[in-house]
């Protein structure tokens, strides 16, 4: 808890965190000799950020106040492009599919990734050859794992449906039927988020002194109080790490969607906020227009984080 | 299906082969252009095409070129087997002009359009490149092509050699010339022989129409197996873009995409909903055609020999003689109103800030010309565009090819304006979600839907 205190707000956070460190978190202010050299040290990080990120970001902010088709000189064009997308019903259905998508797949991708690391968290024989398993779409490309499922999800020959038909089921049409091709995605990018998540959970247990355990089971914890009352509170540094990281690329979400699914076709089910900026700016020559939901994109990644960071201290409990 | 993406009617990889290809050629093209160094490259072409009518065009359209030597950079999109074709021809083009250079680039169809872009942002795009008939306006539109008629003027050009359709689709309405038609993509219906004749049926011709295709369709779609879903399908066609079979349904049921000056949709009438509706009518209520999503992942059934028919396009007669079917190709059956089909250019185009741009016309030149044209046909990837290969040797280029050449007699040429992308995008996830995929709207319902929204992008594209 005394690190929240401490940690500066959202904007300025991510260089504070970095100066925090490199001061090994003792209590007093930096000496000027010491503040001059941390920027230095850090130059190269922040001159990237300005150049690659920041400068970027603004750049398309002034891009979304136009009308440019990329090829010929940009019009002026105030907050049109932005008063024209609220009305767009290709861009609302993009807004609905992400929040649809962000809201079913953070919390699931985070539950199976814990309770996959608690079971990994054994110590039994060849457990590193198992957890090794569990790892590897990690090292898999979105674009070889998008083939295989294509193949699972296939209407005509596809695994899944093999699998239903077995039970009696019907075959279902997956990613080609306007209810389902977004749950078959999120299966899909559940999937291949496991072992990202599961990684930094098993780091997390890990890190748990045992001594905890000790004292819990001297107390009479039994093991569902043991989860309960030591390591799930202990591990929601780590909960809190991976619940970020999955918000920011659920909202984010393009390539599993276009690999698996070819957005817009045949349903619109599977449209993206980040395909549709595609579309606009690279099928449609509207890059303002591109632009501007960048920016919409852009405030609620920056909303959704701010909230999810002033919500730590509530639960997120460090040693 | 899902290779047929934004208006590609030439879906031959599996959609996720494409998608992957066009997916890194995203990532590649999005970082150059997300950078502010974009905005200021930006004006680079403009500086650079300035001196675009420096050479003053020369000779006769038979005199080789005389300029100083030039590197070329021509960018195709295609297969393996078209990029084969391309090269054959280039050579051809080099070893009669030895002072010109020609790289030969091939992209898929999806990111050869995200490269194109950034490089014509970038002021960096190859000097000659293939263009889809409809998209060319959409370029032409924003100055970034050549205009090609000081060179067709200059040298007393023939552009009356040449298919007058497929010119059109690169001529202004004031009439400037913006590149040249290399090849006609034409629809047509094929037919698998070996089916036809043990169901003792005889094959497809001229005097078929709609009823025809729906009642031999229905005798050749078979369930061997008894599962209670076809093995053998009577037709197969692709519907996610209008190309493949619903514009010359459209047509053929007297009905058309735009109104005639192109300000509006012509959609919302009984005729264009009439010629949506038998595709929809073919897979949802005669059951002749697949549920689009079956063949979705596998690719074209009449390949695979699990369909008797098939409705699409001139690029197949190479890709279906290479999976050893026998078949046969016939026109599309006639409407209720008329004989119609669809016909849609390639060109080369000239990108306007080209160093070489009497080099880069003497290509664009040479790819419409017999000599070239005949390696076209000969390679049966599409039909030629050269009047004189048409009439003369094409015919007996292989079975069948009479009957392409015939069909740009009654062809429509697919709608080609700024704005086509947008258009055909809304327009087809209508169409795709609630008419072919799922029926759970009559074509003439989804039109009225969509409409609206159509006719806005025309305006805004006026």
């Amino acid at each position: 808890m005394t690190d929240t205190a401490r940690r500066p707000s959202f904007g300025s956070g991510w260089i504070g965190l970095r100066f925090s460190r490199i001061r090994g978190g003792k209590p007093r202010g930096p000496r000027a000799g010491e503040e001059k050299w941390g920027w230095l040290f850090i130059s190269p990080a922040v001159a990237g950020l300005i150049l690659l990120s920041a400068a970027p970001i603004l750049a398309t902010f002034a891009i979304s106040l136009t009308h440019w088709d990329l090829l010929t000189a940009p019009d002026p064009a105030g907050l049109d492009n932005y008063a024209k997308l609220v009305n767009d019903p290709r861009f609302l259905t993009a807004f609905r599919n992400t929040a649809f998508y962000t809201i079913v797949s953070v919390p699931l991708g985070m539950a199976i990734s814990l309770g996959l690391a608690l079971a990994l968290n054994q110590a039994i024989a060849g457990i590193s050859w198992i957890r090794t398993m569990y790892f590897l779409p990690i090292v898999t490309s979105t674009i070889a794992i998008g083939l295989v499922w294509s193949w699972i999800y296939s209407p005509s020959s596809g695994l899944l449906n093999q699998f239903l038909g077995v039970f009696g089921l019907p075959p279902q049409r997956w990613v080609a039927d306007p209810f389902w091709a977004m749950p078959a995605i999120i299966g899909m990018s559940v999937w291949q988020g496991l072992p990202a998540n599961t990684i930094i959970f098993l780091a997390g247990l890990q890190a748990i002194p045992s001594g905890y355990y000790d004292a819990a089971s001297v107390d009479g914890a039994g093991p569902w109080a043991r989860l309960r009352y030591v390591t799930l509170p202990l591990l929601t540094p780590s909960i809190f790490f991976t619940g970020l990281l999955s918000l920011i690329g659920s909202v984010q979400v393009f390539d599993q969607v276009f690999v698996l699914a070819n957005p817009g076709k045949p349903t619109s089910a599977t449209i993206t906020l980040v395909y549709f900026i595609y579309e606009a700016g690279f099928r449609n020559f509207k890059m303002g227009y591109a632009s501007a939901a960048s920016w919409i994109l852009f405030l609620i990644v920056a909303v959704l984080t701010f909230i999810y960071f002033r919500s730590q201290n509530r639960w997120v409990h460090y040693q | 299906m899902m290779s047929t993406f934004m208006g590609s009617p030439r879906g031959r990889l599996p959609g996720v082969a494409v998608a992957a290809i066009a997916l890194i050629a995203a990532a590649c093209g999005g970082s150059a252009t997300s950078s502010p160094a974009s905005s200021a490259t930006g004006s680079a072409p403009a500086s650079a095409s300035a001196p675009a009518s420096a050479g003053s065009p020369s000779g006769s359209a038979e005199t080789a070129y005389s300029g100083p030597p030039a590197t070329l950079e021509y960018s195709i999109w295609g297969d393996p087997a078209e990029i084969k074709n391309q090269q054959a021809i280039v050579d051809d083009f080099t070893k009669a002009n030895p002072t010109i250079k020609v790289n030969v680039t091939v992209s898929d169809w999806e990111p050869y359009w995200d490269k194109l872009q950034t490089g014509l942002a970038g002021g960096a795009a190859p000097d000659v490149f293939a263009m889809d008939g409809p998209l060319g306006p959409d370029y032409q539109t924003r100055d970034a092509l050549l205009d090609l008629t000081p060179y067709i003027q200059g040298e007393n050009y023939d552009l009356g050699q040449l298919d007058a359709n497929a010119v059109k689709d690169f001529t202004t309405a004031d009439g400037a010339q913006f590149g040249l038609p290399r090849d006609l993509n034409v629809i047509a219906l094929y037919y698998n022989k070996k089916m036809f004749d043990a169901a003792g049926i005889a094959y497809p011709d001229e005097t078929w129409d709609w009823a025809k295709l729906v009642d031999v369709g229905k005798k050749l779609t078979k369930d061997t197996n008894g599962d209670g879903t076809p093995d053998q399908w009577g037709v197969y066609t692709e519907t996610t873009d209008m190309e493949n079979a619903w514009a010359s349904f459209v047509w053929q049921a007297g009905g058309d995409i735009l109104s005639a000056d192109g300000t509006k949709s012509a959609l919302d009438t009984d005729q264009a909903a009439q010629g949506i509706q038998f595709l929809q009518d073919l897979i949802w209520k005669d059951k002749v055609v697949p549920d689009p999503a079956i063949f979705a992942e596998t690719g074209d059934a009449f390949e695979q020999g699990k369909a008797a028919m098939e409705i699409n396009g001139s690029w197949l007669v190479a890709t279906h003689e290479a999976a050893g079917l026998d078949f046969g190709i016939a026109p599309l059956p006639k409407g209720p109103a008329s004989q119609a089909t669809s016909v849609n250019p390639t060109g080369a185009v000239v990108y306007k800030g080209t160093k070489s741009p009497e080099a880069a016309w003497a290509l664009v030149k040479y790819l419409a010309s017999p000599v070239a044209q005949e390696k076209i046909m000969a390679l049966k990837a599409s039909v030629p565009v050269n009047k004189q290969i048409l009439s003369t040797t094409y015919a007996s280029a292989f079975d069948g090819a009479q009957v392409f050449a015939d069909a740009l007699s009654y062809g429509h040429l697919k709608p080609s304006f700024k704005g086509y992308n947008d258009f055909n995008t809304t327009l087809q996830t209508e169409l795709d979600e609630n008419v072919f995929n799922t029926p759970s709207k009559t074509a003439k319902e989804a039109i009225a839907a969509v409409n609206p929204q159509l006719n806005q992008i025309l305006t805004e594209n006026q």
